[in-house]
């Protein structure tokens, strides 16, 4: 093969020229040892069965291809919400080259973060004399005002004490006594991705607060606090804070990564940008009450916030969609005391128009989910709000408390009336789901595309397009930017569900002279 | 007592190649190379010594053989 | 821009070097050279493969990183468990770009992530009776898998798991090999001790499946590819050279490899290796016990390729050596056209490099044939032996940094004023941001393949299209002054 200068073509579709196609199939024939065609044809195609799909439901100890994470990835993106605070990761240094990747490919932003290397004499000896080294090297270098310390697997096993570690660095003259150093030990075969972000910011919370109460008093700042929980959608930020500002209500948002993860490209890089300000987490317990955005992956703050602020972190649902949406802001205007103002009022009313626009084209529309506990809840309340069936819905780490909770929203509606809810399950079992009873889409991250691969490779009518909403998107671009909170993110998620509803209408209808006569012009 | 790999390079000279400490290092001369017997005291291009007792008959290159500090 | 002087470069790694901590600072330096063509042993400017520093913001990652995701994952038809706690095997699913041909799920499975989820009873009592159990499973949801190899995370070395008796057993009752891996991230300083126990496993419980079967037809022409890992599909456009001069490529290790290519390998005449630094090891393994001399080629740029096509063909015979002229001839034509259309360009622009493996020497080549300058290269997990082949191909008085850390590297930067880098995407968006173009060198950016004639027209685009781009004139706003800042490069 030749390429021609002025068409040089990669991979696709430089690979399907005759001459490689033959060479590649030499190679298959020849030396690969391959399963015969129909083999593999017949095995794909029992993969595909209700039969298979018991077998798939009965694994206990196998998992493939996981809807999930480890802890310390959460405990970065909390730290990474505060002002000049450079996330440290004391463990292993694989796993720092993994989030800075994981995250890089996600936002397309540089991600700093540490790690204090730790290899076979630190698993022998304990990992102190890192921490001495990597807390001294890493303010000197990289000049933070505040390191966030969480763990990898590897510390967590030797049992490394984060505490008397970070106080022996500092009595050793590493860093001064005075230097904020919050800490969280984040196991990564406890929980998944967002306990490490509940862990993180109970650490830092902690740290700031636990023996400063004295003089705290609930309400005496006149401010609200919301904890985000791990979210990465940064106009899920952006629209708390302007509802919030909208309502006149003076907001501490404790994490808040908006601007680090949207420097610009002005000819400088910013390795700290915005973010959470320590004299805001210290000032915390004196707001009226704390909100927890993502209550389920929440826990472990929530403790801390009633046990030690006193707050009554009043229950809220994620405020996704309508309903919830209102509800979180009659429960911000309860604690605050400020009224909701006509301009929410005008865009609740926006959202609504739109809502009457479309629904007839998501009506009884069949959507396959999965995601994180409180992102999926949200989403099924949102689905389930514009007469759409969410008929599988899995969440990998979740546990059965959460399962009943969405059971009983399911309960709540006739459109519920033919979902399944599971837990513990991963995207191998989603895939058997979406042979054995097909929806017409499935909402998640990046990973389900293969899910729309394999359905498709059975027939185009078994495909199940992937509408990309959730984390992590590596292979679509800025969708990260977007909202699916508040009544914005509502007209978001409308919009993208509407317009693939369309989009498919209009892929199925376009063949001429057969199906055509309903590619409609005006839909 | 490292072990060492000695290879014939293309260029007809031996390496002696220490895996463990990613040491490719040239060898310069042989106390003994004769078609009898191989071996005794060896110094490397980077002038380091080595020492390994005479082998006989010679080996068969590329072969892994532990050599003594010299 | 002129380039700096020795004097220059060592007064820039000073002053780079200030802002250490003095035992940082003093192990720093060492890992920091100005390169200098008549040193004849790197050892001598330049340490490399030891321990990264805490808190410096390495690069680089582990072993495993270098195992799982390196050399084992890309064998297709095996399934790889990464055998602990969740995170790894999520993180280094699907990102490296190793193409592959066929069903996945069924009889292939590189894109998919299989995993023993490790939760804190099995770290408590132990996983192997997880990890027999779970490759059981595997055996019942997907019986064309040819293999198993259990992939160590960190937990697994420190809570005493015998993953070599459950595979050994397990390995037994599938009739299929069960390949355990001791590649924990903690082991080692890098990847590269992963590439190493990596290359063990398949030295000691693949490599020898076959000895004494000799139903494999073979002819005097079969080589392998070794160190290949068909990132964007490399060993695709490197392996139709081959069989167009006249070798059978019996074997690609291990981008679009199988188990069978693997036990194959050991009946070839002639092991072409590619990435030196990961698999060196089984190379040399297989020269000793099997008498298999292996070649180091480089497919990156016309001056390289050719120079590597003769080299190959001077193991064989005149039909093999005549056809390495034809194929050198054949797509002269091609490649000429893309330097005629690319070097104008791309002519003087000056390049720094920072990646893995063997891309910061092999690419320089590709580079000049472009008419561009490589003035600064470095590696993430080299040995000394990398650097001994790196000094040759670098001009005198650039710059050469091992293991750089987040901050030398941003600094160098700002001092070179280089035209294009090439690193990794944990370096991308902070040099994007700079204003200054960019290519990821260790995915092709999303690209590819850049080896062989077809990837250099590729390459050459590629460059093209990144530092000719419009946007990188659009960061400053029209209406904000310029800074007079000029560069200590353009004083020289």
């Amino acid at each position: 093969m030749s390429q021609a200068v002025e068409n040089i073509q990669p991979s696709y579709p430089l690979f399907r020229n005759d001459e490689y196609k033959a060479n590649l199939k030499n190679k298959q024939d020849n030396y690969e040892e391959r399963h015969p065609a129909d083999k593999i044809q017949e095995t794909f195609l029992w993969s595909t069965t209700k039969e298979y799909q018991d077998l798939n439901f009965a694994r206990e100890a196998l998992t493939v291809n996981p809807a999930k994470a480890c802890q310390p990835l959460g405990a970065v993106l909390c730290s990474l919400g505060f002002k000049n605070t450079l996330p440290y990761v004391h463990g292993s240094q694989g796993c720092v080259a993994y989030f800075r990747t994981y995250f890089n490919r996600h936002f397309k932003e540089p991600i700093s973060c540490v790690s204090d290397s730790m290899t076979e004499d630190a698993a022998v000896f304990g990992g102190q004399k890192n921490m001495f080294d990597g807390l001294e090297n890493a303010k000197a270098m990289y000049k933070p005002d505040m390191i966030a310390v969480s763990t990898t697997c590897m510390a967590e096993v030797i049992g490394d004490d984060l505490n008397a570690f970070i106080n022996n660095t500092k009595k050793e003259g590493h860093i001064p006594q005075e230097y904020p150093v919050p800490f969280a030990h984040t196991p990564s075969f406890v929980g998944s991705h967002t306990t490490g972000w509940d862990n993180m910011f109970e650490g830092i919370a902690r740290y700031f607060t636990l023996n400063h109460m004295e003089g705290k008093e609930v309400g005496s700042n006149g401010k609200l606090n919301i904890v985000p929980g791990f979210e990465t959608y940064l106009g899920n930020f952006r629209v708390i804070k302007r509802m919030m500002s909208d309502m006149g209500v003076d907001l501490t948002l404790l994490s808040d990564p908006t601007e680090v993860l949207d420097t610009p490209a002005d000819g400088k890089f910013r390795m700290y940008s915005g973010g959470t300000t320590m004299e805001e987490v210290k000032d915390a317990p004196n707001a009226y009450d704390t909100l927890l955005l993502q209550p389920w992956q929440l826990e472990k703050t929530k403790k801390f916030v009633q046990n030690t602020w006193k707050h009554e972190v009043a229950k809220i649902n994620i405020p996704m969609g309508l309903e919830w949406t209102d509800e979180f802001l009659m429960k911000v205007a309860e604690i605050t005391g400020k009224a909701i103002p006509e301009s929410l009022l005008l865009e609740r009313g926006r959202y609504v128009d739109m809502l009457t626009d479309s629904h007839a084209w998501l009506h009884g529309k069949k959507f396959g989910l999965y995601g994180d506990a409180d992102f999926v809840l949200g989403m099924t309340k949102f689905l389930l709000e514009v007469g759409a069936e969410p008929i599988h819905i899995l969440c990998n780490h979740a546990n059965k408390r959460w399962k009943k909770e969405v059971e009983k929203l399911l309960a709540s509606s006739p459109y519920g009336a033919n979902s399944e809810v599971h837990i513990g399950k991963d995207l191998w079992h989603f895939r058997s789901l979406m042979f054995t009873n097909k929806p017409d889409f499935m909402i998640g991250n990046s990973y389900g595309k293969f899910i729309q691969r394999d359905t498709l490779h059975k027939g185009k009518e078994f495909e199940v397009p992937l509408i990309r909403i959730g984390f992590p998107i590596f292979d679509r671009h800025h969708m990260h930017r977007d909202t699916t909170l508040g009544y914005e993110g509502a007209m978001y998620m409308l919009r993208t569900l509407t317009n693939a509803v369309l989009e498919r209408l209009d892929e199925e209808t376009r063949g001429m002279g057969t199906t055509d006569y309903n590619y409609d012009l005006v839909r | 007592m490292p072990n060492v790999m000695i290879r014939r390079k293309p260029d007809g000279k031996l390496q002696f190649y220490v895996a463990k400490q990613d040491m490719e290092e040239t060898v310069a001369t042989i106390e003994k190379d004769t078609a009898e017997e191989w071996g005794g005291a060896i110094e490397l291009t980077d002038g380091s010594k080595w020492y390994i007792d005479p082998i006989s008959p010679p080996p068969v290159f590329p072969t892994t053989l532990r050599f003594k500090r010299g | 821009m002129t380039n700096l002087t020795k004097e220059e470069t060592q007064a820039l790694i000073a002053e780079v070097l200030e802002i250490y901590p003095e035992k940082a600072k003093k192990d720093r330096a060492k890992h920091l050279t100005v390169n200098d063509q008549s040193v004849e042993q790197s050892k001598k400017c330049i340490t490399s493969n030891r321990k990264s520093l805490p808190g410096v913001m390495t690069i680089r990652g582990c072993a495993y990183a270098g195992s799982k995701g390196v050399v084992w994952g890309p064998i297709k038809d095996m399934i790889h468990i990464s055998h602990g706690p969740v995170g790894c095997g999520q993180y280094s699913r699907a990102g490296r770009r190793n193409y592959y041909v066929g069903t996945t799920g069924i009889n292939t499975f590189g894109t998919m992530n299989f995993t023993s989820d490790f939760q804190e009873k099995d770290i408590v009592f132990g996983g192997d009776k997880k990890l027999a159990k779970l490759i059981g499973e595997i055996e019942t949801l997907f019986p064309l898998a040819k293999g198993i190899s259990v992939q160590s995370e960190c937990p697994i070395g420190l809570i005493g798991d015998d993953i070599e008796a459950v595979s050994k057993k397990a390995s037994k009752e599938l009739n299929k090999p069960v390949v355990p891996v001791r590649c924990e991230g903690f082991r080692g300083v890098s990847q590269s001790l992963g590439h190493h126990i990596a290359n063990d496993a398949v030295r000691d419980w693949v490599l020898s499946n076959r000895d004494g079967d000799n139903s494999f037809q073979t002819t005097p022409y079969d080589v392998s590819i070794i160190g290949d890992y068909n990132i964007g599909g490399d060993a695709w456009s490197s392996r139709t050279l081959l069989e167009e001069m006249g070798l059978r490529v019996v074997a690609q290790w291990s981008g679009d490899g199988t188990l069978a290519e693997m036990e194959l390998t050991p009946k070839v005449k002639l092991n072409l290796l590619h990435c030196y630094r990961s698999m060196n090891y089984i190379s040399r393994h297989m020269e000793e016990k099997y008498g298999i001399p292996w070649v180091e080629y480089n497919f990156f740029g016309p001056t390289k390729i050719a120079e590597s096509l003769r080299k190959i063909a001077s193991y064989f015979d005149d039909t093999i050596k005549a056809g390495a002229e034809r194929v050198i001839e054949r797509y002269k034509a091609e490649y000429e056209a893309v330097i005629a259309k690319y070097k104008p360009r791309l002519q003087g622009k000056r390049v720094m490099l920072y990646i893995g493996g063997l891309r910061p020497r092999h690419v320089i080549g590709a580079y000049e044939d472009l008419g561009m300058e490589v003035v600064g290269t470095g590696y993430e997990f080299a040995h000394n032996d990398d650097y001994d082949r790196t000094i040759k191909e670098m001009g005198n008085a650039t710059l050469i940094y091992d293991d750089v850390t987040g901050y030398e590297f941003e600094e160098f930067v700002k001092k070179i004023k280089p035209d294009l880098i090439g690193s990794g995407i944990k370096e991308k968006y902070i040099f994007q941001k700079m204003g200054i173009p960019f290519r990821q060198m260790h995915s092709w950016d999303y690209s590819g393949p850049y080896h062989g004639y077809d990837g250099f027209a590729i390459f050459a685009r590629d460059m093209d299209m990144t530092l000719n781009n419009p946007c990188w004139g659009k960061m400053k706003a029209p209406w904000i002054k310029d800074e007079a800042a000029p560069a200590i490069a353009a004083a020289a």
